[in-house]
């Protein structure tokens, strides 16, 4: 009976992951055939060897960089989410905000960053304003449209119930944004994550990005491969559980 | 298509635009925030300078033809990873975690594995088809899945086989949801090919981004980043038209 | 409790709709009164204007001629007193509350103390006891109209707003529905007005009824009920009952001829 469950945990790993399996396997026998060295392109072997014995370091740079993602898309859905909530009481704000916030999304982010950098300083403050900045946009779309997308018929109740605009807002309109708002929070989140290690790469002193950028050039090979492949996993664990929490969060609102 | 009034929100619109361009001017004028924001002017005229127009137009067609290349390598990809797993449902799974997982990889990791596996030239090329590559799965898998069971019911009723179906049926209705997911693509694909180009291009608007970054040319930095926005807008633009198209016609 | 009256005098309600010079005329010329405990109907084909009726009694337009008055106050006063009970067609229960919390929500709104035992009550008036934590998307199409309805009662309304209430249903809930709400109603015999396209359901339910005419709505004929309250069910199946729902069939589909005939003589 247990050997059933194991095999069936097997397949079902293989089933989800093969892709992943598929590129590690074409990645060795690449690595082996062209006889690479380690420097010029490590063997998943060699990343994960280091990955191992150098606990210390990647764990100090993976907080940081966390650190940073973590608080920045904190305040980029925050910033979004006020916002989107002055617009929602302002038809004239909305109309002003909207035009130029698409404008400036359309401005792609990365040159942005040495722009800000230069502005505001080389310095942590200014990698997490950056995430802020990436993650700003997605949250005040999303989180716009979720607090128009209501139950049809609500808002007559409410006008014709004589609710209050704060009312309606909190009662209404805030609820019913809340599935945008798990939306909003799983692009943000990715987004988060890379722009970290996009400033790190560009300006930084410590961080993933940072380490990534300084091993890449003492030609420490496999740890650069290791670096990227943490950030990796912090990035699909990131997608993982965001849409885990989307759907539990459509499951209660709607 | 609607007429056009200049209503409210149109206005609205351009005022806060205007706004926006009016501060800028302002915080650069009088200094507002150092010597790395320069006015909107200052800016105009480094960029129009026509000394520089050569320099310019080869960083942006430069950074353009590797836009558009990853654009159409990681759209077909896309689509043929999208369409594959819709027709083989079991390996629908995989391949949306697999699509998850390469979009997880940061793009500044896909630069060194790109100058590997091709030259250096079309590394930015390879970093924006990656981009597009998930934008264009994401929105075509959720495109095939639009047509309602009534739909599908209706089509394996008449004995439709399944590709069959697929060509007259998921395809085209997904096309609206297509075109929206290469809208928003571009951006991603114009991001990709400037961070590729730090890994060793010759030209392009990234290069010119690390330059004057490296080098405390200010001006030429907004210029490359007002380079770089324009190039979103312009497509921008191009893609709604097609959008508003595809809707009217298959929807 | 005391309950209200209204009266509309010489109404007219027209709109702008976008990219049309000419403005709709919904309903022109309405005049008509509701006494207090009064539950009338109005009957009418789609398009009549009976929705906008309703909606200037609740406030939620204003005329463009003439007035509406509920007690001799705008509608506007009587949504701040939260002195308004409604259901509406597409129930608009709010998807992430419980039965319990949808009905309990008019009393958060008018910031009201929330009443337990009220609140209970409802519930098993509108037949809906054990299912009190259950969320809307969990209740069939008639059960939510009973929540709808129940959440329509809970501020003791001096004026009950009812909009197709179950224009959503089949045929059989939908009159199984109506022998309930006759229940509910009888005893407390709050000022209604319905609206509806089912004749046997304004004769089954109403003490008077309007039937309106076809867009500009206006009232062409107004038929009282002579049924005594309560009323059974078994009424329905009376000689006087199905002759009164001739007489009123008779009527609308009247409404259809002079539309026709208008609009062949304009061309």
């Amino acid at each position: 009976m247990e050997n059933k469950n194991h095999e069936n945990r097997i397949i079902g790993f293989i089933h989800l992951n093969w892709g992943a399996i598929l590129i590690l396997i074409l990645w060795e026998y690449w690595v082996v055939v062209n006889d690479f060295n380690p420097i010029v392109m490590p063997s998943p072997w060699g990343v994960l060897l280091d990955l191992i014995k150098n606990p210390i370091i990647y764990i100090e740079n993976t907080a940081q960089t966390f650190f940073i993602a973590v608080v920045g898309l904190f305040g980029g859905m925050s910033i979004g989410t006020t916002l989107a909530i002055i617009t929602w009481f302002s038809p004239l704000l909305s109309g002003l905000i909207n035009p130029t916030a698409v404008l400036l999304s359309s401005v792609p982010v990365v040159s942005l960053i040495p722009i800000i950098a230069r502005i505001l300083g080389y310095n942590m403050a200014t990698e997490i304003i950056l995430v802020v900045i990436i993650t700003f946009f997605p949250s005040f779309v999303f989180i716009t449209a979720g607090l128009r997308a209501l139950p049809p018929g609500s808002q007559d109740l409410f006008t014709s119930l004589g609710a209050s605009r704060i009312s309606t807002l909190k009662k209404l309109a805030l609820p019913a944004a809340f599935p945008n708002l798990a939306i909003a929070l799983r692009l943000a989140a990715a987004h988060a994550i890379l722009a970290a290690m996009i400033a790190e790469f560009l300006m930084g002193t410590s961080g993933l990005g940072y380490l990534f950028a300084v091993t890449k050039q003492e030609f420490l090979t496999e740890r650069a491969f290791g670096t990227s492949v943490i950030a990796t996993v912090i990035s699909v664990i990131a997608f993982i559980a965001s849409s885990h929490f989307e759907i539990f969060i459509k499951n209660r609102f709607t | 298509m609607t007429g056009i009034y200049p209503n409210k929100n149109f206005i609205f619109g351009i005022l806060g635009i205007a706004s926006f361009f009016i501060f800028w001017q302002i915080i650069g004028h009088f200094q507002l925030a150092g010597l790395s924001w320069p006015s909107l002017t200052d800016v105009l005229k480094f960029l129009l300078d026509p000394e520089r127009h050569g320099l310019f137009i080869r960083a942006t067609v430069a950074t353009f033809r590797s836009a558009v290349m990853g654009f159409l390598v990681g759209a077909l990809v896309g689509v043929f990873l999208a369409s594959s797993a819709h027709l083989l449902p079991i390996l629908r799974d995989g391949s949306d975690r697999f699509a998850a997982v390469i979009n997880s990889v940061p793009s500044i990791a896909l630069g060194p594995i790109f100058l590997i596996l091709i030259d250096r030239e079309a590394t930015p090329a390879g970093v924006a088809s990656i981009h597009v590559f998930f934008v264009v799965y994401v929105s075509m898998s959720s495109g095939l899945k639009s047509a309602t069971r009534d739909h599908e019911d209706l089509f394996t009723v008449f004995g439709a086989s399944r590709i069959k179906q697929f060509w007259r049926l998921n395809l085209p209705y997904s096309a609206p949801t297509i075109v929206s997911g290469l809208r928003l693509s571009w951006p991603a694909a114009l991001i990709g090919a400037i961070i590729g180009e730090w890994f060793g291009a010759s030209r392009g608007i990234g290069i010119l981004i690390i330059n004057a970054m490296q080098n405390f040319q200010i001006n030429l930095l907004w210029s490359a980043v007002l380079i770089a926005a324009m190039m979103s807008l312009l497509f921008f633009g191009l893609i709604t038209l097609l959008e508003r198209l595809a809707y009217q016609r298959f929807r | 409790m005391s309950n209200a009256s209204i009266v509309i005098e010489n109404v007219t309600k027209s709109f702008s709709i976008k990219g049309n010079k000419e403005k709709v005329v919904a309903v022109e010329g309405i005049s008509l009164s509701v006494m207090e405990s009064e539950f009338v109907a109005l009957l009418g084909p789609s398009g009549c204007g009976k929705s906008t009726i309703l909606r200037l009694i609740s406030s939620l337009e204003t005329p463009t001629e003439g007035t509406v008055k509920i007690n001799g106050e705008l509608p506007k006063s009587m949504v701040s007193e939260h002195s308004l009970g409604v259901a509406f067609q597409d129930h608009a229960l709010l998807p992430w509350l419980s039965v319990w919390d949808n009905i309990a929500l008019p009393l958060e709104i008018a910031n009201r103390p929330i009443d337990t035992k009220l609140v209970n009550s409802l519930v098993d008036l509108v037949g809906l006891r054990g299912f009190e934590k259950a969320r809307p998307k969990q209740l069939s199409g008639g059960m939510r109209q009973r929540v709808s309805i129940a959440r329509a009662l809970i501020l003791s309304p001096k004026v009950l707003i009812l909009d197709e209430p179950f224009g959503a249903l089949d045929s059989f809930t939908r009159r199984q529905m109506n022998i309930e709400l006759q229940r509910i109603w009888s005893i407390q015999k709050i000022t209604t007005v319905l609206v509806t396209h089912s004749v046997e359901e304004a004769v089954f339910l109403a003490d008077r009824i309007f039937v309106l005419s076809i867009r500009p709505g206006k009232i062409i004929r107004e038929v009282l009920v002579p049924f005594d309250r309560p009323r059974e069910q078994s009424i329905m199946r009376s000689k006087e009952f199905h002759h009164l729902v001739d007489e009123l069939t008779e009527a609308l589909d009247s409404t259809e001829e002079i539309n026709n005939f208008d609009r062949n003589i304009s061309q």
